[in-house]
C-alpha cells in the first residue's frame, strides 16, 4: 500500500499589495522525510507553509494537504504546526496551554492533561506545571509552545523557524526533539534561514531564494553543488607547481598556505600520493566539507543573495 | 455562497476558553458580586442607622418674631406629606390592591404612624422602611440671639448642648426688618439647599396667602379647588381585549408591556455594549499573544469566532445573572402579589411572539455587533487602534438607544419602523415596537433581513480577521487596501 503525501504543493503563487511573495513553487512532501525549507528572510517560506495550512489561499496553484483541500475535516487533529510568530495565553498555565492544544487536536481532556504532564517532566519543565505563562522565562516559554504545538503526536509537522529565539542549549534539546519524531516514523518540515540546522537534521532540502524554489532534493546533492576546497600547506617552493592541475583556482593565504577550489575529477587521495611521491613535506593537508551555506551561495550566487537580504518581503512574512 | 463547516467540539473548547479566561478574574467577579454587595452595604446602613448625611442642626433668629413657628410646622407638614407618599407608594408595591386602599384611608383619617403600623402588621417590618424618608434636619433653639455670636457656632469655635451632646451648629435663617422684612441664610455649607429651600418656600406661601386674602380667598380653598379639578382618561380605540364590564379606557395594564419592552431594549442593549466590547478586547489580546496562527492549523476561522461569540455571550449571561434573577424575581413577585393591574400588564407583555422575538433579535443584535468587533479587534494592533476603530460604532451604538424612549412614546412613529429595518438599529428598535403588535410579516422579514445581513458580516469579519491576523498589517494594511482597489493608486 502507497502511503499518503502529508502535502503537495502544485505551482503556488502568491502575491501582497502587487509584490510576488511566492512564484510558482512546487514539491511534494513524502511520508516519513525531514525537509529543511530553507532560504533567507524574505524567501516565501512562510507564506508558502501559510498556504500549504490554508490559511492563505494561493493567488494561482493547487495545494493538497493529506490529500484533501487545506482546512478540510481530515487534516485536523494530523498536522502540528508551529508558527514563526508564537505565544502563549498569559494566564494559562504550562499544563493548561499544552493540554488545550492537545484537545483543540482531538485528545480528551483527561487524556490532554496527562500527555502535558509527561511532556513537561521529560523537557525538564516539571516546576513549570502550574506556573503562569506570563511568569515563566522566554526559553521555558518557547519549550512550551513547542510541546503544545506537538502533545496530539501528528503525523504531519510544520514547523516554521523552531530555531529561532533558542539559545544553544535549547536549539539542541530541540534538535533531539525534531530526531525523536523522526525516529517514529513522523514526516517533518521545517524552515530556517540557519543551513546548519537543516544539514544535521535533514535527508532533503528544499531552498527557495526570491519567492521562488531553487534547489529541491538530497542534501548530499545540495553539497556537491558546491565546489570541492582543499588548504594545503608545505615549506617547498614546488607546492604551487605541483597543485596547478587539481585546482580551478588556486590563492595563497596570508600564512602561506595554499587554498584550492579543486577540479571536478581532482582525488584528494592523489593529490596525497602525489606529494608523497615529490617527497614534498606538508604541514597542513586540510579537504574543506562543503556547507549548505555555500551550496545555496553556489546555487543563487553572491549578488543575489546579498540583493535579498536587503529587500525584505515584509508583507506575509 | 457557501457556510463553512463548523466543528462544535473545537467551538465548544475556544469558547470555554475564553469564558473561563474572564471568569478567573478578580475583575469579574467584583462585578459579579457588586450588586449583592451594594445591597448588603445598604441593608448594613439601614440596620445601623449610620447615614451618609448627618444631622444638620439649624436655628431660626427671628427679629420679627412672626415667622419661626410658622416655618418650623411647615416643615413638620412636609415631611408628614412625604411620609404619606412614600408610605402609600410602599402600600402600592408591596399590598394587593384592597389593603392599599385600606392603608390610604388609614394615613388619611389617622395619620403616617397608623399606616406604619398597619403595614408592619401585614408585612412584618415593611413600616420600619419608612425611617430612610425622615428628615435629617433639626430645628433647635438659638443659643445666641445675635447673629454675630452665632456665627461663632457655626464656625465650630463654640459648640452648645443638645440631647446631652456638644453640637456645631450648621446654618441660621436669619429674619430682620430693614425698610421691610428680609430673610437671610447663613450656613459653612452652603451647598446643602434643604434650610433655604424651605425659608423659599414659607416666603412663597406666605406672599400667596396675602394675595389670596386680598379676594378673602385661602389656601385651603385653592387647594381644595385644585382637587376637585375634573380628571382627564385616557382611551384607546384600538383597545379589544375588554375585561367583563370594561371599557377601552387605558390602565397600567396597558402601560406595562411598552415599559417592559423598553426595558428589554435597554438590556439588550447593555449586553451588546459590553459583550461587544470584551470580543474586540478579547480578539487584541489573541493577537498579542501571537497564539493564533498555531490555533489556526487546528482550529477554522469560523471556529474562533462563533467559539468567541459564544464563551463571550456566556460571559455576559454569568456577569447578568444578578440583574436577570433580580429582573424575573421581581415580575414574579409583581404578577403573584403587586397591583393586579400591574399583574395584568406583565402577563400581557411576556406572551410567546414577545418571547420568540425577544430571543431573535437579542441572539441576531449580538452576533451582528459581535462579528463587527471580532473583525475590528483582528485589525487592531494596540488597544489605540482598537479605540480609533471603535469610535464611529459606539456612537452609533449609542445612538440606538434612543429608539427606546421614541418607541414607549410613539411606537407608530416612522422613525421607529425605519429603524426596525436599518441593522444597526433594528434589535432595540424591533423589540420596543412589540407591545404595539406591528405585523409579523413585518418582525419577521426584518429579523430575516438582520439574520442574513449577520451571516455577511460573520463572512465578512472572517475575511478581515483572515487578513488582520496573517498579514500582520492591521490598520495599515486596511488602508492600503483602500488604497489599491478603491483609489487605484500605488502603496509602499
Amino acid at each position: 500500500m502507497t502511503l499518503q503525501s502529508p502535502l503537495s504543493i502544485h505551482g503556488v503563487s502568491k502575491s501582497f499589495g502587487g509584490k510576488v511573495a511566492v512564484e510558482n513553487v512546487s514539491f511534494t512532501v513524502k511520508p516519513g522525510e525531514i525537509i529543511g525549507f530553507l532560504g533567507p528572510n524574505g524567501a516565501g517560506k512562510t507564506t508558502t507553509l501559510r498556504m500549504a495550512l490554508g490559511l492563505i489561499k494561493p493567488d494561482s496553484g493547487e495545494v493538497k494537504l493529506f490529500g484533501g483541500q487545506p482546512g478540510a475535516e481530515s487534516s485536523f487533529g494530523r498536522i502540528g504546526f508551529l508558527p514563526e510568530e508564537r505565544g502563549l495565553y498569559k494566564k494559562q498555565t504550562a499544563r493548561e496551554s499544552i493540554a488545550h492544544m492537545a484537545r483543540l487536536n482531538g485528545i480528551k481532556s483527561k487524556e490532554a492533561f496527562k500527555i502535558a504532564d509527561t511532556m513537561l517532566d521529560k523537557y525538564g519543565l516539571s516546576e513549570a506545571k502550574r506556573k503562569k505563562n506570563k511568569d515563566m522565562s522566554k526559553g521555558m516559554a518557547q519549550k512550551v509552545q513547542l510541546l503544545a504545538a506537538i502533545a496530539h503526536d501528528p503525523e504531519f509537522y510544520i514547523l516554521d523557524e523552531p530555531f529561532s529565539g533558542l539559545d544553544p542549549v535549547n536549539q539542541h534539546v530541540l534538535e533531539s526533539i525534531v530526531r525523536e519524531i523522526a525516529d517514529r516514523g513522523r514526516t517533518i518540515i521545517f524552515s530556517t534561514h540557519v543551513m546548519e540546522h537543516a544539514e544535521r537534521l535533514c535527508d532533503r532540502i528544499i531552498l527557495m531564494a526570491g519567492g521562488r524554489k531553487v534547489f529541491d532534493g538530497p542534501t548530499d546533492e545540495a553539497l556537491s553543488k558546491v565546489p570541492r576546497r582543499m588548504v594545503i600547506g608545505s615549506d617547498d617552493a614546488r607546492l604551487t607547481e605541483l597543485m596547478t592541475p587539481f585546482a580551478k583556482s588556486l590563492s595563497k593565504r596570508e600564512d602561506g598556505t595554499l587554498d584550492l577550489i579543486l577540479k571536478d575529477k581532482a582525488n584528494n587521495q592523489e593529490i596525497l600520493e602525489r606529494c608523497v611521491a615529490e617527497k614534498i613535506n606538508l604541514t597542513r593537508f586540510e579537504p574543506k566539507q562543503p556547507t549548505l551555506h555555500e551550496a545555496f551561495v553556489a546555487m543563487v550566487g553572491n549578488d543575489m543573495r546579498a540583493d535579498m537580504d536587503t529587500n525584505i518581503l515584509e508583507v506575509g512574512q | 455562497m457557501k457556510f463553512p463547516a463548523i466543528n462544535m467540539r473545537r467551538t465548544y473548547l475556544i469558547a470555554r476558553r475564553d469564558y473561563l479566561g474572564y471568569v478567573k478574574t478578580w475583575g469579574f467577579w467584583i462585578s459579579f458580586f457588586l450588586p449583592f454587595i451594594c445591597g448588603l452595604i445598604y441593608a448594613f446602613v439601614l440596620w445601623s442607622g449610620v447615614s451618609v448625611s448627618p444631622t444638620r442642626y439649624e436655628t431660626i433668629l427671628d427679629e420679627t418674631g412672626l415667622h419661626k413657628a410658622a416655618i418650623i410646622q411647615l416643615d413638620k407638614d412636609n415631611r408628614e406629606k412625604i411620609s404619606t407618599e412614600v408610605l402609600s407608594a410602599l402600600g402600592e408595591t408591596i399590598l394587593p390592591a384592597a389593603q392599599t386602599k385600606e392603608l390610604n384611608a388609614l394615613i388619611a383619617e389617622k395619620g403616617v404612624q397608623a399606616g406604619q403600623d398597619y403595614l408592619n402588621a401585614k408585612i412584618p417590618g415593611a413600616g420600619n422602611k419608612l425611617k430612610a424618608a425622615e428628615s435629617r434636619m433639626i430645628f433647635v433653639e438659638p443659643p445666641s440671639h445675635d447673629l454675630a455670636s452665632l456665627k461663632a457656632y457655626m464656625r465650630g469655635d463654640k459648640q452648645f448642648q443638645f440631647d446631652g451632646e456638644d453640637i456645631k451648629l450648621n446654618g441660621v435663617i436669619h429674619i430682620y426688618e430693614d425698610n421691610g422684612i428680609n430673610a437671610d441664610y447663613w450656613s459653612p455649607n452652603f451647598n446643602n439647599p434643604e434650610a433655604e429651600r424651605l425659608t423659599k418656600k414659607y416666603f412663597k406661601r406666605l406672599s400667596t396667602d396675602r394675595y389670596l386674602a386680598g379676594g378673602n380667598l385661602s389656601q385651603k380653598g385653592l387647594d381644595a379647588a385644585r382637587n376637585e379639578a375634573l380628571t382627564v382618561n385616557t382611551f384607546d380605540p384600538t383597545k379589544t381585549d375588554l375585561k367583563e364590564g370594561g371599557s377601552q379606557k387605558v390602565t397600567m395594564t396597558d402601560r406595562v408591556p411598552y415599559l417592559a419592552a423598553g426595558i428589554l431594549s435597554l438590556m439588550l442593549w447593555l449586553t451588546v455594549f459590553s459583550g461587544a466590547y470584551m470580543l474586540l478586547t478579547s480578539m487584541l489580546e489573541e493577537k498579542m499573544n501571537k497564539l493564533l496562527e498555531m490555533m489556526l492549523a487546528s482550529t477554522r476561522f469560523t471556529e474562533i469566532i462563533f467559539g468567541k461569540l459564544l464563551g463571550v455571550a456566556a460571559l455576559t449571561i454569568t456577569a447578568m445573572l444578578p440583574y436577570i434573577i433580580l429582573g424575573i424575581g421581581t415580575v414574579i413577585g409583581f404578577i403573584f402579589f403587586g397591583d393586579p393591574e400591574i399583574a395584568e400588564g406583565l402577563k400581557n407583555t411576556f406572551t410567546i411572539k414577545m418571547v420568540v422575538f425577544f430571543i431573535i433579535f437579542l441572539i441576531l443584535g449580538y452576533v451582528f455587533y459581535g462579528a463587527f468587533f471580532i473583525a475590528l479587534g483582528a485589525l487592531a494592533e494596540s488597544m489605540q487602534d482598537a479605540q480609533t476603530l471603535t469610535t464611529p460604532i459606539m456612537i452609533v451604538l449609542s445612538a440606538c438607544i434612543l429608539v427606546v424612549p421614541i418607541g414607549m412614546e410613539s411606537p407608530d412613529s416612522p422613525i421607529l419602523i425605519f429603524a426596525s429595518w436599518f441593522p444597526l438599529s433594528a434589535p432595540f428598535a424591533a423589540i420596543v415596537r412589540l407591545p404595539s403588535d406591528p405585523p409579523l410579516w413585518e418582525l419577521t422579514l426584518s429579523a430575516l433581513f438582520l439574520g442574513i445581513l449577520s451571516i455577511g458580516v460573520i463572512m465578512l469579519a472572517e475575511r478581515i480577521f483572515r487578513f488582520g491576523v496573517l498579514s500582520g498589517s492591521g490598520v495599515k494594511g486596511a488602508t492600503d487596501w483602500f488604497k489599491r482597489t478603491i483609489l487605484r493608486r500605488k502603496t509602499n
